[in-house]
C-alpha cells in the first residue's frame, strides 16, 4: 500500500514545527529590506536538496540510506555517516533545550525547565521506541487535530498587517546575497535540514513515491515566507527585529472578541510543541537506527533510553539561552554537511549504482 | 508472565505520572490572585509611582480598591506591592494603562519597554494618558464603580462603549512607533467625568514615544478614519444640517517629485440626514460636509507637520518611493514639505422619512 501521504504529513508538520520560532528572527537579523529573497534563496536549496535526495534514494530502491553508504565499503560508511550522528544528537540536544526555555519563556513561567525537558523527551522516546509506522500514525492524528487549529490562528495572524511594511522590495544587499554566508542565514538553515532526512531512512516496507514529495515541500513555502513577513508587516523592521521570537509576538497581538480565550497564541504554541516532539521522535528514531547498525549488540529499548538520558543530562548542564545560540552556531557545519554532502553522495552512489546494474545485466 | 509484569508496572507509573503533570507548576488558586484591571503610572522626579485598581468581589456586590506604591522602576513597585499583599498580583488580565500626562511629557520609551518585556502583561493592552492627577481619575474609577473597575475597558472597547472619536491605542503600537522611521502615533486622554466616570479629552500625539502635542476628539475622528477604525455611526454637526455617518472608505494616491511629496486622499462617506436647519439642498450639504472635514484635516496636518509628528502613518504611503535610507530621513526631510490634497466625496444615502428640497 502506498504511504506517501504518511510521509508527506510527517514531512510537513516536522518542518512546521521547526519554523515558527527561531527562523523569522534569523531572516530577519540577516536582512534589511527585502528578506523575501532569503526565504526563497533557502527554500530553493532545500527543494533540490530534497529532489536530489530522494532520486539518488529511489535508484537504489530497496535499500535505505544505510545500506547504500555500506555498499561503498564500511570504513566509508562509518566517516561518512558519523558527522551525521553527530548532527542527529546535537540537534535533539539544541530542540529539547531551546523549546523547554520558548515554553518558559511564552507561557509557563514558573515551571522549571527540566520537567520541560523530561516531558519532552519522556514522550518522543516512547514514540520512536514503537518504530516508523506508529510513528507515522501519530503523525497522521498530530495533523488532524491540530492543523485547523494552526491555519485559525495563521489566518488571524494578518489582523494587523500593514502591507506598506511590504516595501521596499530590494536593495543591494538582498540582490546580491551577500547575506548568505553570515551567522543569522547559516543558522537559520536549521529550519530547512533535518526534517527531510528521515526520507532515506524509511524502510521498504514502507512504499511512497518520490515525486510527490517534492511536489509537496512546495506546500511549506507559504508558510516560511508567512513566519517571517508576518511579525515585518504588523511591527515593521525597526522593531521586528528587537524580538527573539517575533512571530509569537505578532500572533499576541491578535485581539479577537468573539473568541472565549484571549490569548490565541495558546493554541499555536501547543499545536506547534506537538509537532516538535514529533519531530524529536523521527530524529531519534533515525539516531536508533544508525546506532543499531553501528553497534549490533545494543538491544533497542536500553539504547534508546540510555540516548534520552545522555541527552537530559547534557541539557541540564546547558546554562542559558546565549549558550543555545552558541550551540546551534556550532552546530552549523554539521548541519550543512547534513543539507548538502548526505544527499549529493546519496544521488552519486545510487547513480553508480544504477549503471553498474545495467551494464551486469 | 514477565512481559505482562513490566507492562503493568510501565502503566501503573504513567498514570501516576500524571497526576505529576497537571500542566501547572506552583499553581495559585484564582482566590488568591487579585487581578487588576487598570494600571496607573506617575512619575515625580526619578522615581515612579504606580496605581492599580483591583476589583474586590464580595458575597453581594463588586467594587473596587486602589492599591499604590513608589519605586525607582516599576517592576521593583510591582514587587513591593506583591509583598504587601495577602494575593498575589496577577497582570494577565489588566486591560488599561494610564500613564500621567507629565510621565508622557518625559518620554514613556522606558515604561513601554519593560510592559514588552514582561511576560505577563498582554501587549494588547490599552494605553490612555490622564490629562490632570491620577489620583482623583482613580478615585473616581473605583467610587463610581458598579462592575469593579471594568468601565475603564468598556469605555475603550468597540463592542462596548465605544465611540469613533476615542482612540484605540495598544502598548504594542506605542512601541513599534517607538523606533519606526515613518509612523508615530496617538494615545487617547481622560479625565474622570462630571456625570459620567470617564471623560474623553481627545489624544495626545507622541512622536518617538514622547508626547509633543494634543488632538481634540473631532480630530481623532479623522484619525480613526485614517487608521481604517471606521466612523460608523458618527455624527456630524454642521450650521445647516445634521448628518450620520453610514459608512467611509479612503482613497490614498502618494507621488515624489524631485523630493516633494505630495498626497492626494479622497474620502468617500456614506451620510444619513438627521436634521436640518432651515432648508438646505442636497448639494449644500454636501459641499458643507467637505468644507468642515477639508478645514478640519488641513489644520490636523498642519499642526502635525510643524511637529515633525507623522501619526497618520503617512510616510508608509511613499515606502514604495524612497529607498530605506531616504525613509529614515522621512520625518525632517520630506514630511513637514508635503503637499496634500484632500477631498470629501459625498453620497446621501437617504434623507430619513422626511422629504428635503432637490
Amino acid at each position: 500500500m502506498d504511504k506517501s501521504r504518511q510521509v508527506i504529513v510527517m514531512c510537513l508538520i516536522t518542518h512546521m514545527g521547526l519554523i515558527f520560532f527561531l527562523y523569522p528572527a534569523d531572516i530577519i537579523a540577516s536582512l534589511s529590506v527585502g528578506q523575501w529573497s532569503a526565504v526563497l534563496f533557502g527554500f530553493i536549496c532545500h527543494v533540490s536538496m530534497v529532489a536530489v535526495y530522494t532520486k539518488g534514494l529511489s535508484y537504489c530502491a530497496p535499500r535505505n540510506v544505510i545500506d547504500l553508504f555500506q555498499s561503498a565499503g564500511n570504513a566509508f560508511a562509518f566517516l561518512a555517516l558519523l558527522p551525521l550522528a553527530i548532527y542527529f544528537v546535537m540537534m535533539i540536544i539544541i530542540t529539547v533545550r531551546a523549546y523547554a526555555e520558548i515554553v518558559t519563556v511564552i507561557f509557563l513561567g514558573n515551571t522549571p525547565l527540566w520537567t520541560i525537558m523530561l516531558l519532552f523527551l519522556a514522550v518522543s522516546t516512547l514514540i520512536s521506541s514503537w518504530g516508523v509506522e506508529s510513528l507515522f500514525r501519530t503523525a497522521m492524528l498530530v495533523a488532524l487535530l491540530f492543523f485547523p487549529f494552526l491555519i485559525l490562528v495563521i489566518v488571524l495572524s494578518f489582523q494587523n498587517a500593514d502591507w506598506h511594511y511590504l516595501l521596499p522590495l530590494m536593495d543591494r544587499k538582498a540582490a546580491s546575497f551577500s547575506y548568505v554566508f553570515h551567522r543569522p542565514y547559516l543558522q537559520s538553515m536549521f529550519a530547512f535540514v533535518g526534517g527531510f532526512l528521515f526520507l532515506g531512512f524509511i524502510p521498504s516496507h514502507v512504499p511512497y513515491q518520490r515525486r510527490k514529495i517534492v511536489w509537496f515541500s512546495f506546500v511549506l513555502l507559504p508558510f516560511f515566507l508567512i513566519s517571517v513577513y508576518v511579525p515585518l508587516l504588523t511591527f515593521g523592521e525597526n522593531t521586528a527585529s528587537k524580538f527573539p521570537f517575533p512571530f509569537i509576538m505578532a500572533v499576541d497581538t491578535v485581539d479577537v472578541s468573539w473568541l472565549m480565550f484571549d490569548r490565541v497564541t495558546m493554541f499555536f504554541m501547543i499545536s506547534l510543541l506537538c509537532f516538535v516532539i514529533l519531530f524529536l521522535a523521527l530524529v531519534k528514531w533515525e539516531m536508533l537506527l544508525l546506532l543499531r547498525r553501528a553497534l549490533p549488540a545494543a538491544k533497542a529499548p536500553a539504547v534508546s533510553v540510555l540516548l534520552a538520558v545522555f541527552v537530559f543530562i547534557v541539557c541540564l548542564l546547558v546554562p542559558n539561552w546565549s549558550a543555545v545560540e552558541q550551540m546551534l552556531w556550532w552546530n552549523t557545519y554539521l548541519r550543512l554537511y547534513a543539507a548538502f554532502v548526505i544527499p549529493l553522495v546519496t544521488f552519486a552512489l545510487g547513480f553508480s549504482r544504477r549503471r553498474k546494474e545495467a551494464i551486469e545485466s | 508472565m514477565k512481559m505482562r509484569l513490566a507492562r503493568l508496572t510501565l502503566f501503573a507509573l504513567i498514570v501516576a505520572g500524571t497526576t505529576a503533570l497537571t500542566g501547572c507548576w506552583d499553581i495559585k488558586d484564582i482566590n488568591h490572585r487579585a487581578l487588576p484591571i487598570v494600571m496607573g503610572v506617575k512619575q515625580t522626579g526619578q522615581s515612579y509611582k504606580v496605581l492599580l485598581l483591583v476589583p474586590d468581589t464580595r458575597d453581594t456586590e463588586t467594587s473596587a480598591k486602589i492599591i499604590s506604591e513608589s519605586g525607582n522602576t516599576i517592576n521593583e513597585i510591582l514587587d513591593k506591592i506583591n509583598k504587601n499583599m495577602e494575593n498575589k498580583v496577577d497582570l494577565l488580565h489588566l486591560k488599561v494603562i494610564v500613564f500621567e500626562r507629565s510621565v508622557a511629557e518625559k518620554g514613556l520609551g522606558q515604561s513601554i519597554e519593560s510592559f514588552m518585556r514582561s511576560r505577563d502583561i498582554p501587549n494588547k493592552t490599552f494605553c490612555a494618558i490622564s490629562v490632570g492627577m491620577l489620583e482623583p481619575l482613580f478615585e473616581k474609577l473605583s467610587t463610581a464603580s458598579k462592575i469593579g473597575g471594568m468601565e475603564v475597558y468598556d469605555f475603550f472597547e468597540k463592542n462596548a462603549g465605544w465611540s469613533p472619536e476615542v482612540v484605540q491605542t495598544r502598548i504594542w503600537e506605542v512601541f513599534r512607533s517607538m523606533d519606526s522611521y515613518t509612523r508615530d502615533v496617538v494615545i487617547p486622554t481622560i479625565r474622570p467625568g462630571r456625570t459620567t466616570t470617564i471623560e474623553s479629552t481627545g489624544a495626545a500625539v507622541i512622536k518617538n514615544g514622547k508626547m509633543v502635542g494634543t488632538i481634540d476628539s473631532e480630530k481623532a475622528l479623522l484619525y480613526n478614519l485614517f487608521k481604517g477604525a471606521g466612523t460608523q455611526g458618527k455624527i456630524e454637526v454642521m450650521h445647516h444640517a445634521t448628518v450620520k455617518i453610514e459608512a467611509d472608505r479612503l482613497t490614498n494616491s502618494s507621488k515624489l517629485h524631485e523630493g516633494q511629496a505630495t498626497l492626494s486622499s479622497l474620502l468617500h462617506l456614506k451620510v444619513t440626514v438627521l436634521e436640518t436647519v432651515g432648508d438646505p439642498s442636497e448639494s449644500e450639504i454636501k459641499r458643507e460636509i467637505d468644507d468642515q472635514l477639508s478645514a478640519r484635516f488641513q489644520t490636523m496636518l498642519r499642526d502635525a507637520q510643524s511637529k515633525e509628528a507623522d501619526f497618520l502613518g503617512l510616510g508608509q504611503l511613499f515606502r514604495d518611493k524612497l529607498s530605506r535610507d531616504d525613509l529614515q530621513a522621512w520625518r525632517s526631510k520630506y514630511y513637514p514639505f508635503m503637499k496634500i490634497h484632500f477631498k470629501v466625496h459625498v453620497i446621501i444615502q437617504d434623507e430619513g422619512l422626511l422629504k428635503s428640497k432637490s
